[in-house]
Parts: C-alpha cells; sequence; structure tokens
C-alpha cells in the first residue's frame, strides 16, 4: 500500500521507532518514512530554515515526551501555521493518563492511541492508523502558500 | 533629690501613692486580677471585664475556677500552689472561659503579692488575650505545611509522569523482540528457545498491568473530589450488564437492590463497583451456577453501609487484613489473574468518602464486602 504521501515518525525512543517501522512494514504500508528524534528535529523538517519547498507529510505519528522540544508545542507549532494546520496527527505515546489524553485534544490533536506492549497489538494499532489516515480518511484541499 | 520617679509624680500631682498604683492597673491592657492565696478573686480592673465579660462586683469574691474550662480546673490547684511556695508563673499560655461560655487564649502572669513583714498574702494575674498571635501562628504553620504539601505533590506528578510515559517504553521492546524473535527466528529456536521467548512477553505484559494499577492507584489518591447523588444499585447494574456481554456462557444470577442513594464521586465510586463487582465475577468463574448481590444493611450510625456478595471461592478470614493492601493477593496468579491493586483502590476511595471497608468469607464459601460512606442515604 502506497499512496505516495510520507509519514513523519516523531519518535525518541531506537526501540519504539524500530518496532514501528517494523510493523509497518509487516503490514505492507511502505510509504516513506521519515523519523524525527527529538521535537526540534520534527519543526526543521516541517518548517525548514529559508525558503526550502517541503512536501507535508500525510500523516505525523507524534510522542509526547521528547527531548529538547515536547510533543505537545510540536502539536501547537503545526496547529499554528496556516500551511500545516490541517496536517493529521495522531499522538502514539505511552501514557494513559487523563491530562496527556485532554491536552492532546485541546492542542488540535486528530487522534490519541495508546502504545500497546503487546507487538501484536501495537502492529494492529499501526497498520489500522496507517489505512485510516492514508488511504480511507480524505485530507483536506491542497491550500496555496501564504505569498508573503 | 528625691528617692524614685514615682515619688515625683506623686509630689507634682498630689496624688497618694495608692490612687496612682489604681490609675496605672485600671488603665492597663492587660487583665489585672488580684487572689487570696485560696484564689478567691479580690479586685478586677476593666481589662479584666473586657476579657472575661465580668463586671467586678460579678467576679469579686469567686473563685478564679469560674474562669476555667471545665478540663482545666487542676491547672488553678497546681498555680496556686506555686504561689504558695514563693514562685511565679511567667507567660503560661492557657485557654479560659469567659462569661458568655466561649474560650480565649491568654498568656498569664502570676506572682506572689506579700506585706510589709513578706508574709504571703494573695497573689497577682495579669493575663493577656493572645488569640490573636495564636490565630498567626497557626496560619504560618498551616502556610509552612501547604508549601511542603505542594513540593510533595509536585515531586508525586513528576514521578507519576515518568512512571506513565518512561517506564512502558522497555517493556514495548522486550515483548516486541521476543515477538520479532519468534517471527524471525523461530525455527532455529527450538521448542525450548520459544517458550522462553514467550515467557518474556508475559512478563513484560504482566509488568505493564501492575504500571497501569499503580497509576490508577495513585490517581485515585489525588483525584479531585466532586461529590453528586449516585445510585449505586443502577451502577452495579450497570457493570453487570457489560461482565455478562463480555462472558454470554456464565450462568450468574444477581440480585441487585435498587435505588441506593448516596452522596458520592461518581468516577471514583464506580471504580470501587468495578473492582468488587469484576472480583464476585472473577471468584465465582470456576462454578457452574453463581449467585452476586449487592444491597445495603442497617448502618449503626448516620450514613449508609453496602455490602457486595458472592457464592464463589471466597478466602481464609484469617488473611482477611491482608486483602485491601496493595499487591497482596491471596490466590496465585495461576489461580486467578489479578495484580493485588483492586482493593487497595477501593479502600482509598472508600476512605476518602469517609468511610470504611471489611470483608468476611470463607475458603469455597464465598466473599461478602462491606462498606460504608458518610454521606446520608437520600431518599
Amino acid at each position: 500500500m502506497s499512496s505516495g504521501q510520507t509519514i513523519l515518525l516523531v519518535e525518541d525512543n531506537p526501540d519504539d521507532e524500530a518496532l514501528t517501522l517494523r510493523a509497518l512494514k509487516k503490514n505492507k504500508i511502505l510509504n516513506e518514512v521519515v523519523v524525527a528524534h527529538d521535537g526540534a528535529e520534527a519543526l526543521e523538517h516541517l518548517f525548514p530554515r529559508g525558503s526550502a519547498e517541503v512536501q507535508l507529510p500525510g500523516l505525523i505519528l507524534l510522542d509526547l515526551k521528547l527531548p529538547k522540544v515536547d510533543g505537545l508545542e510540536v502539536l501547537r507549532r503545526i496547529r499554528a501555521e496556516r500551511r500545516t494546520r490541517f496536517v493529521p496527527v495522531v499522538v502514539l505515546t505511552s501514557s494513559k493518563q487523563q491530562e496527556d489524553i485532554l491536552d492532546s485534544y485541546q492542542n488540535g490533536a486528530n487522534a490519541y492511541v495508546r502504545k500497546p506492549v503487546n507487538f501484536t497489538e501495537f502492529s494492529s494499532a499501526v497498520s489500522t492508523l496507517g489505512i485510516f489516515w492514508l488511504l480511507l480518511n480524505e485530507p483536506p484541499p491542497r491550500l496555496h502558500a501564504p505569498s508573503d | 533629690m528625691s528617692q524614685s520617679p514615682l515619688k515625683d509624680i506623686e509630689a507634682s500631682h498630689n496624688l497618694p501613692e495608692a490612687r496612682l498604683y489604681t490609675a496605672i492597673v485600671n488603665s492597663s491592657d492587660d487583665a489585672i486580677i488580684g487572689k487570696t492565696v485560696d484564689g478567691v478573686i479580690v479586685s478586677w480592673n476593666p481589662a479584666a471585664t473586657r476579657l472575661y465579660g465580668y463586671q467586678p462586683e460579678e467576679a469579686v469574691g469567686q473563685p478564679m475556677t469560674m474562669l476555667c474550662p471545665a478540663d482545666r480546673a487542676g491547672e488553678i490547684r497546681d498555680i496556686l500552689d506555686k504561689i504558695g511556695r514563693g514562685e511565679r508563673v511567667v507567660h503560661h499560655e492557657t485557654v479560659r472561659r469567659r462569661k458568655d461560655g466561649s474560650d480565649v487564649h491568654v498568656s498569664v502572669t502570676v506572682s506572689p503579692i506579700r506585706d510589709e513583714d513578706g508574709t504571703l498574702i494573695g497573689a497577682s494575674s495579669i493575663a493577656r488575650d493572645v488569640t490573636e498571635q495564636k490565630q498567626a501562628r497557626a496560619a504560618a504553620e498551616l502556610g509552612r505545611r501547604a508549601e511542603a504539601l505542594q513540593r510533595a505533590n509536585g515531586n508525586l506528578e513528576t514521578f507519576t509522569y515518568s512512571v506513565a510515559h518512561d517506564l512502558r517504553a522497555p517493556l514495548r521492546a522486550l515483548a516486541g523482540y521476543s515477538e520479532a524473535l519468534l517471527e524471525d527466528c523461530g525455527d532455529d529456536l527450538g521448542a525450548d528457545g520459544r517458550s522462553y521467548a514467550e515467557r518474556i512477553q508475559a512478563a513484560s505484559e504482566q509488568m505493564a498491568m501492575l504500571i497501569d494499577d499503580l497509576l490508577q492507584l495513585s490517581r485515585v489518591a489525588r483525584a479531585e473530589m466532586h461529590l453528586q447523588p449516585v445510585d449505586l444499585g443502577a451502577e452495579v447494574a450497570r457493570i453487570t450488564e457489560d461482565l455478562q456481554r463480555g462472558g454470554p456462557d456464565r450462568r450468574v444470577r444477581f440480585a441487585i437492590q435498587r435505588p441506593v442513594q448516596v452522596l458520592a464521586d461518581r468516577s471514583l465510586i464506580r471504580t470501587v463497583l468495578e473492582n468488587l463487582v469484576g472480583n464476585a465475577w472473577k471468584f465465582t468463574a470456576r462454578q457452574d451456577e453463581a449467585l452476586i448481590e449487592f444491597g445495603t444493611v442497617p448502618a449503626g450510625e448516620a450514613g449508609v453501609c453496602c455490602y457486595l456478595r458472592d457464592d464463589g471461592a471466597g478466602f481464609d478470614q484469617a488473611y482477611a487484613g491482608k486483602l485491601f493492601a496493595p499487591f497482596e493477593r491471596l490466590h496465585s496468579a495461576g489461580e486467578y489473574p489479578g495484580t493485588g491493586v483492586g482493593l487497595a483502590s477501593v479502600k482509598q476511595i472508600v476512605e476518602r468518602h469517609g468511610g470504611r471497608v471489611w470483608a468476611e468469607g470463607a475458603v469455597d464459601a464465598g466473599a461478602t464486602f462491606y462498606f460504608t460512606l458518610d454521606a446520608k442515604e437520600t431518599p
């Protein structure tokens, strides 16, 4: 399965990164995956310095607890920018604490998924997310880049 | 020139010494009371009237004990004993009772009075209202404690956040790579190797469950309470419906008293009922038929006493005390699954509602869990 859209995986834990990539591959989700290892790297990818045109990802899988810039701040920045405000962001994290879930939705997350410990469940969660957001879901029409 | 400044004042104003002293006593802000060695009041200044509410004519001739709350009557005796030995009592902080029955915090200094020959003839008692100082000290102490508590709470929140976010990641790696091992190298592992990998997976999941339960326990201890009317019977009925849907083959009869109206935090009290009903469901799983009952029994004082009874595996009453301690289990994980946190949460929540919880049971003869709630049952 490939719709030509990339996935931006924002994940600092190398094991979680490897397991997520394994789950995507196992479920034949062959879209290109860009990995950002902390919040700052994610922001650099989405908002590159200078005038470099960057293709926006079709889906962002965002961890909350990240080095440098945390997930909620990345989410706020994404929602604050006209160019990125509609990009689907799924918070994919360890916690199911009420505050984390609430904070994520309050800052405009499209979904909140807790990473299951069991790999079969984890794999099925990642696959469901990929299929839903990259294939089933109809993305908003491409917005014109701001002319400033 | 003259012997003392006092003599100067006497001379310039033509005042006899006694009148001068009386004027000083009368203008004092402190209550100044003269009494005999037996503790009978002989003089009473205007500040004493302001402090205690008695007019001089009501006080003079009465025993000092009339200013004492009943539980401090012995104090007056002790003070008089000291005076009798020629000692003073300095800045003694205590409580005195006013005419209107209210109590006042005072600091008292009592000194012996002697005549010219040095014979003890009575005592002077000087008392000052220290309610405000006391309140200020208490407020300061309270402030310090609140600050310490806030710090502790902040630390706890950081700890909880770290547990929720960091502790599960290594478990995902353990479970995930074990699974990868089984999938990619399963043939090379052999039967033993595969069984080891499966055990690693199972242990990781067990620990993940423990972490979740720990977080739940910390949540029930910290969550803010919002009391509202809740029908416990209706809540139990809803929980049993869910359980029945999850196990349609089980033959369990339910006898649920409705309504059982209480004032409680809905989310927390639901956790109590889910745990108790869930336990009853779990510990009757090995029998063909089961009966689970929920109802109330007459509560001694105000409040309500509920019970949740099953006719399942039960427990040895000798270990009843251990049931509610976190991570204590009376059954092995192989027999009945669980982490031993459910009943600890129940206890936390019931106690936060001002109630208590206890259990009665016998091996293979079922268990009954009782809990009281402080809030009155509303009709």
